[in-house]
C-alpha cells in the first residue's frame, strides 16, 4: 500500500511495550508450568511414545514462541497506527502480516474504555469499539488521550446513515 | 390505534400444536399400556392430564395478556402473564417481512407473519403466529407495503413456466426420489419377510423374462419422474417475483404458501450462486441478503432466494430489473499469474498433518506396502487441483460504487454489494504476498450471520484502489443524528 491515501499515523503509548512484555511473561510462565507438569506426568507414568513426541514438539514451539514474544512487542509497537477523523476509524498493524482496517464512524455502535491491572500500573487504557459486524481495540493509550479519543468517537458516531 | 389482542385462532393453533406434540405419549400411556395398573402408571396418567390442563390454561391466559399496538412510527408489543414487558419497535428498523400460510392458516383464511429487525438476540423477530388477512394488511400498510389487491404498480418479473419446472426437477435430481424410498422399503420388508432369500428365487425366474424386467424398470422410472416433477411443482410451482417502486416481493408454494418482502434499500448484497449441476445446465440462483432473515430457511430453502433455477443470462437481467440501482458486469478481472504461483506454494496444513499421520501409522490397506506415500501424493494432487480451479474461477471488479467478486471450485458464487452497504473493509498482506505484490481484501456486510467476504491474492494495486474506493463512500451517504450508547 503506498502513501497516496492517508494512512493512519497516531501511535500507542510507548509504555505499552512493557505492558505486553509483562503479560506475555505471565502467559508464558503459566504455559511452561503446565507443559512442565505434563512432561513430568509423562515421565512418571510412561505414557505412549507418540504423546512424548507431541510434548517435545510443543516444547520446541513453546520455547521458540516465548523468544519471539519478547521481540514481538517492540515490532508491534513500532508498527501499530490508528487514526480517527469525522468519517473513519483506521487501524494499521503488523510487519510480517500487515493488516489495514477501515471502519466508518456511522457504523460504530458503542465505544468503551477498559483497564486491566497491568495497564493500570502504567496509567494506560485500552479503547474498544463495537460495530454491527466486528469489534476492535486500541490497546494502550495514556489516560487523557484515551478519554479524548473516546469522546471524539462517541461524538462522530452519533451520526447514523439514512437508508433511502 | 389502541392495543389489541392477537387473533383468538392463535389459541386454536397452539392447542392444535399441543395435541400434535403430546398425542404420541398420550396414546402410549392410555392405549398401548392401558392394562398397566401399577401406581407408577396411574400417577403418570394423572400427571399428564394435569400438565395438559395447565398448558391449556396457560395458552388462554397468555392470549389474554399479550397485545400489540400499531402506532404511527412504531409497533408496541405487550406480553407477560406474571412479569409484564413492553417492547417498541420502530418501523424503520424492520428489515424484511415473511408471511407463511400452512394448511391450518389456509383452512381458517388467516396467515402468519414475521417482521425481522436485524438486531442481535432472540428479540430480533416480531412474530404474529395467527393474524387475519385484514390485520396483516393493516400491519403492512404501516410498513408502506402495497396490499395484494393493489397490484397497479407492481411488475411481475418471473413465474416459472412448465419447462422451468421440468428443468428444476432435473437439476435437483428430484426424479431420483423413489430410489431411497424403494431402498428403505426393501430393507424393512427384508427384516420382516427375508425377501432376499425368496427374491433370489423369484429373481431367477424374472431374469428369464427379460422384457418383464425392462417394463418394470420403465414403469418405476416413469412413476419416479412424475413424483419428482410433482414434488418440484409443489415446492417451486407458484413462484412469483414482483417488485414495485420501493419493494421486492417473492411468493411461492402450492400447498403451503409463503411470501417474502424486502425494501430495495434494505438489500445488503446480492449473491448469484451456481452449484456444479446448475453450472452444467446453465442455471443459477439469486439470493438477496437481508440484515434480518437468516439466509437459510427452515427446510433448507431460503425465503430470500429469487427462483433458484434461473437461466444465468436471466439472473443478470433480473437483478437490474428488480434493483435498478444495481448493475452486474459480466466481464471481470482474473487474478494475475503470480497469485497462482502463491496459491500453489502456500503450505497446506491439511496435507502436512495428514502426511505426518500417514507416515507415523503407515496403514497398509489392500496389502500395499507404500500406501501412505501414495495416499499422500493423491491428496496433494487433489489439493493442488482444487487450488488451480479456485484460481481459474476467481474474478473481481470495482465498478463505480459496486464491488463484485466471484469465487468457487466446481460451483461458483458471485457476490455483489454497494459501497454504502459495506460496513467495514480490511486489507491484509502476509510475507509472501508482500514479496509478490499481492494482498487479501475483505468486506463485511450486515446479514444473519454477518457476512465476511474474503478475496485472496489480488494485486496490491487493486487492494490500494479498493481501500481508496471505500473511503469514497463519504460522498454518497446521508446521515442523521442518533445517540450512541
Amino acid at each position: 500500500m503506498n502513501e497516496q491515501i492517508n494512512l493512519p499515523v497516531r501511535k500507542l503509548s510507548r509504555d505499552v511495550i512493557k505492558v505486553w512484555l509483562i503479560s506475555e511473561s505471565i502467559e508464558n510462565g503459566i504455559g511452561f508450568i503446565m507443559l512442565g507438569s505434563l512432561l513430568y506426568l509423562d515421565y512418571l507414568f510412561s505414557w505412549k511414545e507418540w504423546i512424548g513426541w507431541i510434548l517435545l514438539g510443543i516444547t520446541v514451539l513453546g520455547v521458540g514462541g516465548s523468544l519471539w514474544s519478547f521481540i514481538r512487542p517492540f515490532i508491534l509497537y513500532k508498527n501499530w497506527r490508528y487514526d480517527v477523523d469525522e468519517e473513519f476509524l483506521q487501524f494499521k498493524s503488523g510487519v510480517v502480516k500487515q493488516v489495514y482496517q477501515l471502519v466508518p464512524m456511522t457504523k460504530i455502535q458503542s465505544v468503551a474504555m477498559e483497564q486491566g491491572p497491568i495497564l493500570r500500573k502504567y496509567g494506560l487504557y485500552s479503547v474498544s469499539v463495537e460495530t454491527m459486524g466486528s469489534s476492535h481495540a486500541i490497546p494502550g493509550l495514556p489516560e487523557e488521550v484515551a478519554i479524548e479519543l473516546r469522546n471524539q468517537i462517541a461524538h462522530y458516531a452519533r451520526l447514523k446513515e439514512v437508508e433511502e | 390505534m389502541k392495543a389489541t389482542r392477537y387473533n383468538p385462532l392463535l389459541m386454536v393453533l397452539k392447542l392444535w400444536h399441543l395435541i400434535r406434540n403430546t398425542s404420541v405419549i398420550f396414546f402410549y400411556v392410555f392405549v398401548v399400556k392401558s392394562e398397566y395398573q401399577s401406581t407408577l402408571y396411574s400417577y403418570l396418567r394423572i400427571g399428564l392430564i394435569v400438565a395438559f390442563v395447565f398448558t391449556v390454561l396457560y395458552i388462554i391466559l397468555k392470549w389474554f395478556t399479550e397485545k400489540y399496538q400499531l402506532e404511527e412510527e412504531a409497533i408496541h408489543l405487550y406480553k407477560g402473564v406474571f412479569q409484564k414487558s413492553q417492547r417498541m419497535i420502530p418501523y424503520s428498523k424492520i428489515q424484511d417481512i415473511t408471511r407463511h400460510r400452512s394448511l391450518f392458516h389456509r383452512l381458517f383464511m388467516v396467515t402468519s407473519m414475521k417482521l425481522e429487525t436485524g438486531i442481535e438476540g432472540q428479540d430480533a423477530t416480531v412474530k404474529f403466529e395467527v393474524v387475519s388477512q385484514k390485520e396483516a394488511k393493516e400491519i403492512e400498510r404501516h410498513l408502506n407495503i402495497v396490499a395484494d389487491d393493489e397490484w397497479m404498480n407492481k411488475t411481475l418479473h418471473f413465474t416459472p413456466a412448465k419447462k422451468d419446472i421440468l428443468k428444476a426437477s432435473i437439476t435437483s435430481f428430484s426424479f431420483l426420489v423413489l430410489i431411497p424410498i424403494i431402498a428403505s422399503l426393501y430393507t424393512k420388508m427384508d427384516e420382516l419377510f427375508h425377501v432376499e432369500e425368496e427374491a433370489a428365487g423369484i429373481l431367477k425366474e424374472v431374469i428369464n423374462y427379460g422384457w418383464l424386467v425392462t417394463i418394470l424398470l420403465l414403469v418405476l422410472a416413469i412413476v419416479s419422474t412424475i413424483i419428482g416433477v410433482m414434488k418440484t411443482y409443489i415446492k417451486y410451482g407458484n413462484y412469483e417475483i414482483f417488485s414495485d417502486y420501493e419493494r421486492i416481493y417473492i411468493k411461492k408454494g402450492v400447498i403451503e404458501e409463503s411470501s417474502f418482502s424486502i425494501a430495495k434499500s434494505k438489500v445488503q448484497a446480492i449473491e448469484i450462486n451456481q452449484s456444479p449441476v446448475k453450472r452444467l445446465f446453465g442455471l443459477a440462483e439469486v439470493k438477496l441478503t437481508s440484515a434480518g432473515s437468516e439466509s437459510e430457511g427452515d427446510d433448507g430453502l431460503a425465503v430470500n432466494s429469487l427462483y433458484p433455477f434461473l437461466p444465468v443470462k436471466r439472473t443478470y437481467e433480473m437483478v437490474s430489473e428488480i434493483l435498478p440501482s444495481y448493475e452486474v458486469i459480466e466481464e471481470m478481472n482474473p487474478l494475475p499469474k503470480k497469485s497462482l504461483l502463491l496459491r500453489m506454494v502456500r503450505p497446506s496444513w491439511i496435507w502436512i498433518i495428514a502426511t505426518g499421520c500417514l507416515y507415523y501409522f503407515k496403514p497398509t490397506p489392500l496389502n500395499i506396502e507404500e500406501a501412505w506415500g501414495l495416499v499422500s501424493i493423491i491428496l496433494l494432487g487433489f489439493i493442488l487441483v482444487t487450488r488451480f480451479l479456485g484460481f481459474l474461477n476467481t474474478r473481481y471488479i470495482l465498478n463505480k460504487n459496486f464491488i463484485q467478486y466471484k469465487k468457487g471450485i466446481l460451483g461458483t458464487s458471485l457476490f455483489i454489494s454497494k459501497r454504502d452497504k459495506i460496513i467495514e473493509v480490511n486489507v491484509e498482506r502476509n510475507m509472501m504476498q508482500q514479496l509478490l505484490g499481492l494482498a487479501t481484501i475483505e468486506t463485511i456486510n450486515r446479514g444473519k450471520p454477518v457476512k465476511h467476504r474474503v478475496m485472496r491474492d489480488v494485486p496490491v494495486e487493486f487492494a490500494h484502489q479498493f481501500y481508496k474506493w471505500y473511503m469514497g463512500r463519504r460522498n454518497e451517504i446521508k446521515v442523521t443524528l442518533h445517540n450512541v450508547s
